[in-house]
């Protein structure tokens, strides 16, 4: 049996799956202590915990530490050379600047000064600084500056997270941010995996905890460990991966996820979720973190209607539940209500609340119903099709890629979460698309998280030239063989994934796809002088075969 | 965090997988190392930065400005389309307020291309600036004036030709002297064609002229001249081969000199050019030039193996720039002193090489010298490569007598051209007659 527990922020839930049955499901309102959370929905599923293979969870922990700024103070050591200055992104005054250049093929101009690097930690340690961040500029093309001052510091702070290690993508100030949230939330991770581990056993699970990513893939809990980072936002991607698992066929498919104060929309091609091309971004600041590709409207059942300048609104904010169920405000959920196309809570209440609305405007409540819903689908429609024009956007460097280009047209919707059955018609309608409501909608996102692969994403890149082969992810920094080739390059990385399951937290059920792969000729004068080869492979996001090939 | 101070538009178009021979300059790297360090420093991700894509540009967008020989098609391949329609595209944004500023960072470049292509001349086909820019006037009438000003290293004898005749575009080149550099054209007296005098002006300055050199010209000569010129839009034709570590040119100009160069211009639209440092000077220049557009500090960018004391020019060499300068703004004001041709057909015979395709050229071209507008002209073309072709411009308010005489000569075509061809400004419109 497997376990999936999302814990949102209004809600915790869990599924329990068996084969490909989905066996007990529940839903608890998700507390102060998140670790009662989980204890509270494991008893409300009420299955035989022993049994139990595998558990999942995907938390809001690092996502609220960081958005609410709920950690320690977290040192930073960055050297970075000319360019941007490097203080414009500076969070605190915790963040150092050190002497230190490496260019953008990895050659170093300005050392790092070992005098320099320990007065900075020296410094922090009597600050009382437990965790240090380090980054350098151009470190995933020579990662030895940030080895250099790990090496000198590491063994007077409790955490330390280097800024290669996060991801072998080219962008500065996305890393330093990166590697200092890591950083920051190491130590919460660190006491949330041991009371986690501690009340579970107390429940009888002693099986290993993986946690879900923002890229709808999962990664053991050792992983979690080092790169707590990724965890953050795997809130939508967890429904999202519920959408992979509840989807009958491998069209192009928009997903929607309508909660009570948001709606999230999300897009799977060929049944594989679309991933944010830089990272995504948290807490106002963009990151390296490999994400989903999402968009979040302020439409859901519960937005506040109001009247506004003789004009009708839906949202975009939550002004507590509906007025069926015992709130003060019309909602989306009051006008289904009146429809006929919502059966729970009090109907009086709503028709109370929409008729309201309906003498502000001087029309008839059925109407004004009727109005709201339309607004509502309205308004997730119009951000659907910028969330589609943006895919589509992506610029390409290519002349193949510019003359073919790769239209993403969704030929289908799939809706979740709470109001999915109650809409589903007024969706398909405005769509004029086909549009599925699958069955345990409800708990899409417990079940993601349930059935997500464990996923990683490496970057090598070659220089025959300088004879040199980087993979910064896995910190492989070695001299070329005398002859290589793109495909030799690319049997290196498959390998590599494979080798480094435990270090990347995977599990052997791993599909590979070569997510990009460049190989130019270096010239000097006329004559050529080298290749520059640059690959990323990934392990796809999934859904494990035990429930996928049923 | 960092915002712009204006918005600024980025079209990226490396084609990466075109080059003209593996190990040309102009070659599938040669991006390569801009991109990384574009990426590395973040610049897309500063608020009022964007990215957009690059699109084509048409038959017709390309019909506007040349007399493709035999046709298009021949002529050019869909890297040429892109990075023509990257600078539409450029334009675009600019025009319809969606930035402010605008750079199209694409190759292949285009200004050593001609209005007459029967081939490739400096590694260009077509020019893409000049697409752009009549692509520009056909669908914004209210802009009338445009100045290119182009700080490639070299000559930019290509857009040269194509507005020579035009009062309504300025075209300045700032470039590497013709006496030791390709394409040994760009002198003080090339000044305009008869209708268009003052409207073609070049700076050759000295081989090893750095900062202090191009900075004065920038703002003692051309910054004065676009002051009294009143341009709707101005256009860098950014070539980056003015650099100290250029393989192929002997200037010594930097990262930190590009980006101040145009701070000092605020061109609405940049357009890359040459460049063929792609390692040592491209991807410091470009980031110096974007933060440059968008008003960011730019002055922590240099390249990390600059030596300013190596580079600083020649005092002698400064006081001959200042001379030039100060002669050429004295000429230029008073460029309507200048006498101009008294006969109603004013006539010039040329010989033209191109040098990327081998391809040997001979032109002779009769301009209707009007005082009404701007005057039709037509070039009788032949080449090596076996086309002896008509081509006839009929300009932008081009009064009756003018459109007349172009239909006339165009009609009158025979058989010893393989085709005509009419350029009609005003009705857009293209006309090729096969003899």
């Amino acid at each position: 049996m497997i376990l999936g527990i999302d814990i949102g922020g209004t809600h915790t839930d869990a599924v329990c799956v068996k084969d490909h049955v989905i066996v007990a499901t529940a839903k608890v309102i998700t507390g102060a202590d998140l670790v009662d959370s989980i204890s509270g929905v494991v008893r409300g599923l009420g299955v035989e915990q022993g049994s139990l293979k595998r558990v999942v969870l995907s938390t809001t922990l690092s996502t609220n530490a960081i958005i609410e700024k709920k950690y320690t103070a977290t040192g930073m050591i960055v050297s970075a050379g000319p360019g941007i200055d490097p203080r414009n992104y500076f969070l605190t005054d915790d963040f150092h600047l050190i002497d230190g250049a490496v260019d953008h093929r990895g050659r170093e101009y300005i050392p790092v000064r070992k005098d320099q690097v320990l007065e900075v930690a020296d410094n922090l340690k009597k600050d009382g600084v437990e965790g240090v961040g380090i980054v350098s500029k151009f470190c995933v093309r020579n990662p030895t500056h940030e080895k250099q001052i790990h090496s000198l510091i590491t063994d007077n702070f409790k955490y330390v997270s280097m800024g290669h290690r996060m991801s072998g993508t080219l962008n500065f100030p996305r890393r330093l941010h990166t590697t200092y949230f890591n950083t920051a939330v190491m130590p919460i991770q660190e006491r949330f995996v041991r009371s986690v581990k501690q009340a579970l056993a107390e429940l009888g699970i002693k099986t290993s905890i993986l946690f879900l990513k923002a890229d709808g893939g999962t990664y053991l809990s050792s992983a979690a460990d080092r790169l707590p980072v990724e965890t953050i936002l795997s809130g939508p991607a967890a429904s999202m991966m519920g959408a992979v698992a509840l989807r009958k066929n491998t069209h192009t498919t928009l997903v929607l996820d309508i909660g009570g104060t948001t709606t999230d929309i999300g897009i799977l091609i060929d049944g594989v979720p679309v991933l944010e091309p830089k990272g995504i971004s948290v807490g106002g600041l963009k990151t390296l973190v490999r994400g989903l590709k999402m968009l979040s409207v302020g439409a859901g059942g519960d937005s506040h209607v109001f009247v506004a300048n003789g004009k009708l609104c839906v949202g975009p904010h939550r002004h507590g539940p509906p007025a069926a169920m015992g709130g003060t405000q019309p909602t989306p959920m009051d006008a289904l209500r009146v429809l006929g196309d919502f059966e729970q809570g009090d109907l009086n209440r709503s028709r109370e609340a929409i008729a309201g609305l309906a003498r502000e405007l001087g029309q008839d409540s059925k109407d004004v119903a009727k109005a709201i819903v339309t607004k509502m689908v309205d308004t997730i429609q119009k951000a659907c099709d910028g969330f589609i024009g943006e895919v589509n956007s992506n610029p390409v460097y290519t002349i193949h890629e510019m003359l073919h280009p790769d239209v993403v047209r969704p030929e289908e919707i799939m809706v979740i979460g709470g109001p999915a059955k109650n809409l589903q018609p007024y969706i398909k309608k405005a769509f004029g698309m086909k549009c599925v409501v699958p069955e345990h909608s409800e708990v899409a996102n417990a079940l993601g998280a349930a059935l997500a692969r464990t996923t990683a994403q490496i970057t090598l890149l070659a220089d025959t030239q300088l004879k040199k082969l980087l993979c910064p992810e896995l910190d492989i920094d070695m001299e070329l063989p005398g002859r290589y080739t793109l495909n030799d390059l690319i049997s290196f990385g498959t390998d590599a994934l494979r080798e480094n399951t435990t270090y990347l937290g995977l599990r052997d059920e791993i599909e590979i796809d070569v997510v990009e792969q460049q190989s130019f000729n270096m010239v000097k004068g006329f004559s050529t002088t080298g290749k520059n080869m640059r690959v990323k492979l990934q392990s796809r996001p999934g859904i494990i075969g035990l429930w996928s090939n049923k | 965090m960092i915002q712009a101070k204006r918005q600024t538009g980025l079209i990226f178009f490396p084609a990466y997988d075109w080059e003209i021979t593996p190990t040309h300059p102009e070659r599938q790297e040669r991006l390569l190392y801009t991109q990384d360090q574009v990426l590395e420093e973040g610049l897309l991700d500063i608020e009022g930065i964007h990215e957009f894509k690059a699109g084509l540009a048409s038959d017709e967008d390309v019909n506007r400005v040349h007399f493709c020989v035999p046709d298009v098609t021949s002529r050019i391949t869909h890297s040429h389309s892109i990075s023509a329609g990257g600078c539409i595209e450029a334009a675009r944004l600019v025009m319809e307020g969606n930035v402010e500023r605008a750079f199209a960072l694409v190759r292949p470049p285009g200004h050593h291309a001609m209005r007459v292509v029967h081939g490739a001349r400096g590694f260009c086909n077509i020019n893409i600036e000049a697409v752009m820019v009549e692509w520009v006037r056909k669908n914004y009438s209210h802009i009338k004036k445009i100045a290119i000003v182009d700080t490639d290293c070299h000559h930019g004898d290509g857009s040269q030709d194509i507005f020579w005749h035009d009062p309504n575009v300025l075209y300045i080149s700032i470039h590497q002297d013709g006496r030791t550099l390709y394409p040994g054209t760009g002198f003080p007296d090339e000044f305009g064609g008869p209708g268009a005098l003052g409207m073609t002006v070049n700076v050759p300055l000295p081989p090893r002229t750095s900062d202090r050199g191009f900075l004065y010209a920038i703002e003692n000569l051309i910054l004065p001249i676009l002051d009294e010129f009143k341009p709707d839009l101005v256009i860098n034709s950014a070539g980056q081969d003015n650099h100290y570590s250029d393989p192929i040119t002997h200037m010594a100009f930097t990262a930190g000199g590009y980006a101040r160069l145009n701070e000092l211009l605020a061109p609405d639209i940049c357009v890359l050019e040459g460049g063929y440092s792609i390692e040592s000077a491209l991807p410091y220049i470009n980031t110096g030039i974007i933060l440059a557009l968008a008003g960011v500090d730019y002055s922590y960018v240099r390249e990390p193996d600059l030596d300013p004391d190596q580079i600083r020019e020649d005092p002698k060499a400064l006081d001959y720039i200042e001379e030039l300068c100060d002669a050429l703004l004295d000429t230029w004001r008073r460029r309507d002193e200048v006498v101009s041709s008294p006969k109603e057909f004013a006539e010039r015979q040329r010989s033209i090489y191109y040098d990327t395709d081998g391809i040997s050229e001979t032109q002779h071209e009769t301009l209707r010298f009007c005082p009404d507008c701007p005057g039709v002209f037509k070039i009788d073309t032949q080449a090596s490569s076996g086309y002896r072709v008509l081509c006839v411009h009929i300009p932008r308010g081009a009064c009756d007598a003018c459109r007349q005489q172009g239909h006339d000569w165009f009609d009158s075509a025979n058989g010893r051209f393989y085709a005509a061809y009419l350029q009609d400004m005003d009705n857009d419109g293209y006309q090729i007659n096969i003899l």
